[in-house]
């Protein structure tokens, strides 16, 4: 191998014309020499920073086309018998071996589906890159064909979505032989194997009958006791194969037509994987492989290195970027890896093909909760969106005009065209397109799109103010016109702060804050909530009715001139009392403000209603009832997702509010970074938000503002209590909101008491150790609960009576067992020592009432809890006495002292 | 021929080290241990030996024989390190390679 190049040049590369070439290495050598360290010899144009980003050849990890000691070209490998037909002359062994391919194979697919580049799995194989070669071995001819052709289907699907720019080696097949003639017919020649396959396995179950063998020329291999197994381990693959096959060339089918069929073919699909499973032991007792121990990560369910295969051979296809180390899924991962992608395909079947917008946004969004692959994804979107229309059936301004309920008499025709509705429908492409791609490149990407809706937001308000000024002197056909703008413009506003919840909310999943920017996050998270609130009720307390709507135009024309008659008045005075007044009263400068801002804006009962509801929140006396108000004044009653909304306000209000209150009294959660500060993360986490003006007016001065409190004045949990408790009902047929409203209720139930104990012990307690943890739900933690065993010893120490004590390791114990989920027959045990120690010490306990009522929250939801699982199971008698003494003297406790 | 060069290497340098930065832009050929050849203009060459081609082509060939075809593809820039390197040509007329070959010498 050594020093091949030596001094002849190989006579394939020329020099130039009338040259040749001239060996310098003794230049070079002598050159070297009379350098002196770190000398260069370098041109004019010589650039370090270009320098360090060449290639280094012969580094394993950038040079991608160096020799391995592996075959230089796929024509050797094969010369070489790297990839034998038949695969051996021992037609058991050539069958083992097929079997190995095909498992091989379907590794390799998996890993490419996960991201790697195909040359280096799939098509590693060397019979799949010379196909032709396998046509003298029907079986394996076949199945490399439909691999081939999936491939292909595949790639088609997902380089159509245009989902590949995130996964970016996917659909990089360059100078790969993905197409070629006959591989239409992969199909008929898959069926005419496993026909002759299925007669096979009919004629050994028959020959197993009546115990006679007969040599079959149609048989797979030589040993009948085998014929059986074999048969059915190479069934279940080309039939997995096939289904497989069908299904992906099924959901392409234009409008969803397809699904019925490919939903059949996903669920044969699945069956067949179960055989292949079940497989394994067959494979792995006849081919003698390695140990248990190590075929775990092996690619094959034999255990067997597969024949046919280099990962090298196709190097040199790749791009010169540095090469990439892959580790092709074991076999056991392949299998569930094709599980969960046909379980994720099967949801987009049973996606109904009539939804509204706001349905398929939010079954977008659940379908991610289980981060499903690049395929299925790219899937989904295909049906969703199919030649700029939904489902390839309805154009987007129909589904537009469906979200907004349009008044009856508005033409379909001026709506159809009306530029707002055709950029909307753009936009809302756009929206499905990207919560179709994965969670971090949707992140990214629904930030940016903000900008565009509210680019399209400022719009059309200014047009509505437009018309809203020549409403004096119009008919009524226009103001319904008028009303058209109105109600895009609050359904645009609606999905704008939906996109910058959803936007923020993927921060979790993708774990980019830390907690002590979580008071940040919470409380940005509370005023999209608000915002996004508010405009949801404004779109469903708008009035259907057409006459009613009327009426109110022309009330709202009277009150407009009043209005501003009595705008005109307030400025006047308040110019006037500003001379008077401390400029620093905030309420002026935010009226003014405000009243600038929205003094041509139509909606003026509305505008009186936010400026007394934000001058509320600004004092600090928060409207409470905003759901029940909008509810009463409309006549529509607020509909469950707005109370379920509602919820997410209160929760984040509510830990905004703690976190503040941590934060300020304990120093806690504090960010202290020599990088950067507060407000630099503040920037860096809601730039686009705040680029895009959503919402308006908010700033880390805000932020800073209401955020200043020592004290959480308001249980934001109780209210949220409230609301779910009445919620349960509207949501009894929808498993997953349920599971949602059960989470939330989880993390409720611990803050609240969290808050609880927090608030009575204070928060500058040094015994608090407060963390957080998304145990219950992925976006609102919870405070866990060791901490409670250190308040309790703390206080312990500070009254450190018996008696007292006694009754509290009752109860430190009884909390503990309860919160820390330990098994019931330890709780019974903690109780029985706890009950032998209380009744040592509890003697006079009733003299510590006072002190012990603090903790009545903790007590009572540990006893409830303790007693639920109690009574289910029907324990310890005793034990059950006990707690409902113990209950009775909590509850005695807690009342006792307010007398 | 050596010592001679401090006061101003950059300017002048050693008579190879001139004679070398004249190389400079022109088409080299190295060979690499594996048996690739890559084809590029002179870029940079240090004390070590460590050489950076501008606009390489990898040429490579098919099979283990000596008179094999060879395939070849586009690296762009790239660093043969001195230790991997076993030969290394110029494109030159052949009165400069005769003049080079006297300086080796």
């Amino acid at each position: 191998m050594e020093d091949r190049g030596g001094n002849d040049v190989p006579a394939s590369i020329p020099s130039g014309e009338q040259m040749v070439w001239a060996d310098v290495s003794p230049l070079i050598a002598a050159a070297c020499n009379d350098l002196h360290d770190g000398e260069l010899i370098h041109g004019e144009n010589f650039n370090l920073f270009a320098a360090m980003s060449a290639l280094e050849i012969m580094d394993p990890k950038m040079d991608s086309g160096m020799e391995r000691n592996g075959f230089h070209s796929i024509e050797e490998a094969i010369e070489n018998g790297a990839a034998p037909i038949p695969l051996s002359l021992d037609r058991t062994v050539d069958v083992q071996r097929c079997i190995d391919v095909m498992d091989h194979l379907l590794s390799c697919e998996a890993t490419w589906h996960r991201g790697h580049s195909l040359a280096q799995t799939v098509f590693s194989c060397i019979y799949l890159l010379r196909i032709e070669r396998t046509s003298t071995h029907p079986l394996l001819h076949s199945y490399c064909r439909i691999m081939r052709s999936t491939c292909d289907v595949v790639i088609t699907a997902v380089s159509d979505a245009r989902t590949h720019e995130e996964e970016d080696f996917f659909t990089t097949a360059c100078s790969l032989p993905l197409k070629g003639d006959g591989d239409e017919k992969c199909l008929s020649l898959l069926n005419s194997v496993e026909e002759t396959l299925s007669r096979q396995l009919r004629a050994c179950k028959a020959q197993a009958s009546r115990k006679k063998l007969c040599d079959d020329i149609g048989s797979l291999q030589t040993y009948p006791d085998l014929e059986e197994g074999y048969c059915r381990a190479v069934l279940c693959r080309l039939r997995f194969r096939k289904h497989f096959y069908h299904a992906l060339v099924c959901m392409r089918k234009p409008q969803g037509r397809g699904l019925e069929l490919a939903k059949k073919h996903v669920m044969s699909c699945l069956s067949e994987l179960g055989s292949m499973s079940k497989s394994v032991e067959f494979l792995r007792s006849n081919a003698g492989g390695p140990s248990d121990g190590e075929i775990e990560c092996r690619t094959t369910a034999s255990g067997k290195q597969p024949f046919g295969f280099d990962a090298n051979i196709n190097s040199r296809l790749s791009a010169p970027t540095p090469p990439r180390a892959i580790q092709i899924l074991s076999w056991k991962q392949a299998i569930e890896f094709f599980e969960k992608l046909l379980n994720d395909l099967d949801a987009i079947f049973s996606l109904p093909l009539d939804l509204s917008l706001e349905n398929i946004l939010q079954f977008l969004v659940q379908f991610q909760k289980s981060q499903p692959d690049l395929v299925a994804r790219a899937h989904l979107q295909l049906l969703l969106v199919q030649d700029g229309k939904l489902y390839g059936k309805y154009p987007f301004h129909v589904v537009i005009s469906r979200a907004l309920v349009l008044p009856e008499g508005t033409s379909d025709q001026a709506f159809q065209e009306n530029e707002f509705v055709v950029q909307l429908g753009q936009l809302t492409i756009n929206l499905i397109k990207i919560l179709c791609t994965n969670n971090a490149w949707q992140r990214r990407k629904l930030g940016k799109i903000l900008q565009d809706w509210g680019v399209i937001s400022i719009q059309l308000e200014l047009a509505f103010r437009r018309e809203f000024d020549e409403m004096f002197k119009v008919s009524a056909d226009e103001i319904l016109f008028t009303r058209l703008s109105k109600r895009l413009l609050v359904w645009a506003e609606e999905k704008t702060y939906w996109i910058a919840s959803r936007f923020l909310l993927l921060g979790f999943q993708l774990e980019l804050y830390s907690p002590k920017e979580y008071c940040m996050v919470y409380w940005y998270m509370y005023v999209i909530f608000v915002n996004l609130l508010e405009k949801m009720q404004m779109r469903i307390s708008y009035p259907v009715d057409d006459w009613r709507s009327r009426c109110v135009m022309k009330r709202m024309i009277i009150v407009k001139k009043v209005f501003i008659f009595f705008v005109l008045v307030v400025k006047l005075s308040i110019n006037a009392l500003s001379r008077i007044i401390l400029p620093k009263t905030f309420c002026i400068p935010l009226f003014l403000q405000y009243v600038n801002k929205r003094e041509h804006d139509g909606n003026i009962g509305y505008m009186f209603k936010t400026f007394t509801f934000q001058l509320a929140r600004r004092k600090g006396k928060k409207k409470r009832d905003l759901a029940k108000d909008v509810g009463s004044e409309s006549g529509v009653c607020a509909s469950s997702s707005c109370m379920l909304l509602q919820c997410y306000v209160y929760i984040s209000e509510g830990l905004t509010m703690m976190l503040a209150a941590l934060h300020n009294e304990r120093q806690i959660f504090q960010i202290s970074s020599p990088f950067n500060s507060e407000h630099e993360r503040f920037i860096q986490h809601f730039e686009l938000l705040q680029r895009a003006n959503v919402p308006p007016h908010i700033s880390y001065h805000l932020f800073m503002e209401s955020t200043t409190h020592n004290v959480v004045k308001h249980n934001y949990f109780r209210e949220v209590q409230r609301i779910l408790a009445s919620l349960r009902g509207s949501f009894s047929g929808d498993s997953t909101k349920l599971l949602e409203l059960h989470q939330l209720e989880q993390v409720i139930e611990h803050n609240r008491i969290a808050l609880s104990v927090i608030d009575k012990v204070g928060a500058s307690d040094p015994s608090l150790d407060i963390r957080f943890e998304f145990q219950h739900h992925p976006f609102f933690p919870t405070v866990p609960f060791k901490i409670f065993e250190k308040i309790h010893f703390f206080w312990l120490k500070r009254n450190g009576s018996f008696a007292f004590q006694g009754f509290y390791f009752f109860n430190i114990i009884l909390a503990n067992a309860c919160y820390n989920y330990c098994s019931l027959s330890m709780i019974v045990n903690f109780y029985r020592t706890a009950i032998h120690i209380a009744e040592g010490f509890c003697g006079n306990f009733f003299f510590f009432f006072e002190k012990l009522y603090l903790f009545d929250e903790i007590a009572l939801f540990s006893i409830a809890q303790c007693q639920k699982e109690m009574l289910d199971k029907t324990l310890h008698k005793k034990v059950a006495i006990a707690i409902s003494y113990n209950v009775t003297c909590w509850v005695t406790c807690s009342i006792l002292p307010s007398y | 021929m050596e010592g001679e060069t401090a006061s101003d290497p950059i300017a002048d340098g050693s008579p190879p080290v001139s004679r070398m930065r004249k190389l400079l832009f022109r088409r080299m050929l190295v060979g690499v241990k594996d048996g690739r050849f890559f084809l590029g203009s002179f870029h940079c060459i240090d004390k070590q030996g460590n050489i950076i081609l501008q606009d390489a082509v990898e040429y490579r060939s098919i099979r283990r024989s000596p008179q094999s075809p060879m395939e070849q593809r586009c690296l762009g820039i790239i660093l043969i390190p001195a230790a991997c390197r076993s030969s290394c040509h110029v494109d030159c007329s052949i009165n400069e390679q005769m003049s080079l070959l006297s300086i080796s010498r």
